[in-house]
């Protein structure tokens, strides 16, 4: 088959921004942090809307995804560092327990809650993600609420140096990478068989199924995609950054929420859409906690629906229709 | 052999028979006109057919094959196609997008990449006449352009047996008789079975169907050619009742 390289064209806005987004942290003194802040936001956005965007289910319990590989990321430090002849491959290994967690996590969701529809599957995700909370604390698995911490074995297989280099520089270039993943899927699921799989099953899964569409399989398939996404996010994010976790910290639904906030706010189902809503929200949040300490809360909230109002269908949403038929129409999806 | 075999077929809501012991056979080829009035059973039976809800009662049989148990989604490929009373498109995708899904997921699913699935909806799009709307959201067109964008959704689907549900609802006269023909050489070109279930336009299937199904209360009242069908008392009876009214127009 044929590549047909016109069809990559909208992840060419999407990289350069993210280029530029690197660059400005990469050179300006003294915004690295502000930029591998908005860098986890976007991933998180574009991430997350694989499965929210393309299917319109509401995934209340994706926090347990980014959890997940938090803890995928603690293992693998923790105890592949009694070898400490693997040198780097233990990073490679704690994003390989990451997969592989939150692929448990997403079959026992997958059989549970994606049966369901609308709120209800909502709930099912919040009731999953709230029960490996508890289930971790209350039966003291991988240190219970205690949690783990794990920068002693780092620098024991590091040294002290490179450990702070991976916590404080590559962990957040990691996030880039993955961010620009998580598009570059984007786009490849939407151009492909599983886009229009997905969109039909979010406009009408019924019809879906009788036009010869196996929803289940699609389901999971971007539910999978979507899940696996946010655990890298969070082995790297979180966990190769923080050097620790617990369960408290982690599985909290207010990510959940910041996801879908970001999301809707840029465009849900677009490309761009959770890259733009990431950045006007992580630089909101970020500005307003300087400008008016204590207050950001009282001031972001009416912020977020201001925008809301003007751009209900998100601002990428507002612009794709805009730029219907012009030469733009294709770099903006 | 027929092309779709159905064996004493009941489908229960609860306490409400929507179809009872119902039996059909169609053969390759043929023009059927399931008629009945509002609440007869005729949707219902599609849905069995299509695999939306699986019968109570009976069994289903495609080319010979059980598909009783099978799900809606393995029916689709197999060659079962369908539209929809009230149109279901996929809103928010545009009308060639609505109709490259039934290209990518019908009979042809699998042997098609997504490009043809695009060319091949051209096909169907400028065959139903909707060109012109190609780029537009499905969820924008007028109610009769999303009667035709289904038609060529389902027929993009390539399937074997078309099942079309009041697809000539609401249509102006002029436009039914268009309709039709354009069914007729449809069937013929693209070696359809078409089964067109109407509620109560029989200038429809008087001019397509060479035979009639007319189903009441759930169950099959009579089978037959056309012209007998439609001329039966029992028929006449259901649609306009006992002479004591004007109200022709009655659906029963």
């Amino acid at each position: 088959m044929k590549i047909n390289i016109a069809k990559y064209y909208p992840l060419i806005p999407v990289y350069a921004v993210y280029l530029t987004m690197f660059l400005v942290g990469f050179f300006v003194p003294g915004l690295w942090q502000l930029v591998a802040l908005l860098a986890f936001y976007c991933a998180l956005g574009q991430s997350w809307n694989i499965f929210m965007g393309m299917t319109g289910y509401v995934d209340f319990g994706y926090v347990t995804f980014i959890a997940l590989g938090t803890y995928g990321m603690a293992l693998g430090i923790t105890y592949f560092s009694q070898f400490p002849g693997l040198g780097i491959a233990i990073i490679f290994i704690g994003l390989l327990l990451a997969l592989f967690l939150s692929t448990l996590s997403a079959i026992l969701e997958a059989g549970i809650a994606l049966r369901l529809r609308g709120a209800y599957f909502a709930i099912a995700c919040i009731g999953i993600n709230e029960g490996l909370r508890h289930l971790i604390e209350g039966a003291k698995i991988w240190g219970g609420s205690e949690g783990m911490l794990y920068w002693k074995e780092l620098t024991e297989v590091f040294g002290t140096e490179t450990a702070i280099q991976l916590t404080t520089l590559w962990a957040d270039i990691a996030v880039f990478i993955i961010a620009a993943m998580a598009a570059f899927i984007n786009v490849y699921y939407m151009r492909s068989k599983i886009g229009y799989a997905l969109t039909a099953i979010r406009e009408d899964e019924d019809a879906a199924k009788v036009m010869g569409i196996d929803t289940t399989k699609y389901k999971t398939i971007a539910f999978l995609t979507s899940g696996w996404l946010g655990a890298l996010v969070g082995a790297m994010a979180w966990g190769l950054k923080l050097t620790h976790v617990f369960p408290a910290d982690v599985f909290v639904i207010h990510y959940t929420v910041e996801c879908i906030v970001i999301v809707v706010l840029g465009g849900i189902g677009t490309l761009l859409g959770p890259l733009v809503g990431g950045l006007i929200y992580g630089l909101s949040k970020y500005w307003l906690a300087i400008i008016l300490p204590g207050f950001q809360l009282l001031i972001f909230a009416p912020i977020i629906i201001c925008i809301i109002i003007a751009f209900p269908e998100g601002v990428i949403g507002v612009v794709k229709r805009r730029v219907k038929g012009t030469r733009l129409e294709r770099y903006i999806i | 052999m027929a092309l779709l075999r159905l064996e004493n077929i009941t489908k229960r809501f609860g306490g409400l028979v929507a179809v009872n012991d119902v039996s059909l056979e169609i053969e390759a080829g043929e023009s059927i006109g399931i008629v009945g009035p509002n609440g007869s059973g005729k949707t219902t039976l599609y849905n069995v057919i299509s695999g939306v809800y699986p019968p109570e009662q009976g069994r289903i049989f495609f080319e010979g094959k059980d598909i009783t148990n099978l799900p809606a989604h393995r029916r689709a490929p197999m060659g079962i196609g369908r539209t929809f009373q009230i149109p279901r498109p996929f809103s928010s995708a545009s009308v060639r997008e609505n109709v490259a899904v039934g290209a990518m997921f019908g009979t042809l699913s699998g042997k098609v990449s997504v490009d043809e699935c695009s060319e091949i909806a051209e096909h169907y799009i400028e065959l139903v006449g909707l060109q012109a709307h190609k780029d537009k959201d499905s969820g924008t067109l007028t109610p009769v352009e999303k009667k035709l964008m289904e038609i060529a959704r389902a027929l993009a689907m390539k399937p074997k047996l078309l099942l079309m549900d009041e697809a000539m609802a609401g249509m102006h006269p002029r436009d039914i008789d268009d309709m039709v023909k354009f069914l007729k050489k449809i069937k013929e070109d693209e070696d359809i079975t078409i089964v067109s279930m109407v509620e109560h336009i029989m200038r429809a299937v008087a001019g397509f169907a060479e035979r009639v199904m007319v189903m009441y209360r759930g169950a099959k009242l009579i089978d037959a050619p056309t012209a007998k069908a439609l001329s039966d008392p029992r028929v006449i009876d259901v649609y306009l009742g006992r002479p004591t009214g004007e109200g022709e127009d009655a659906e029963g």
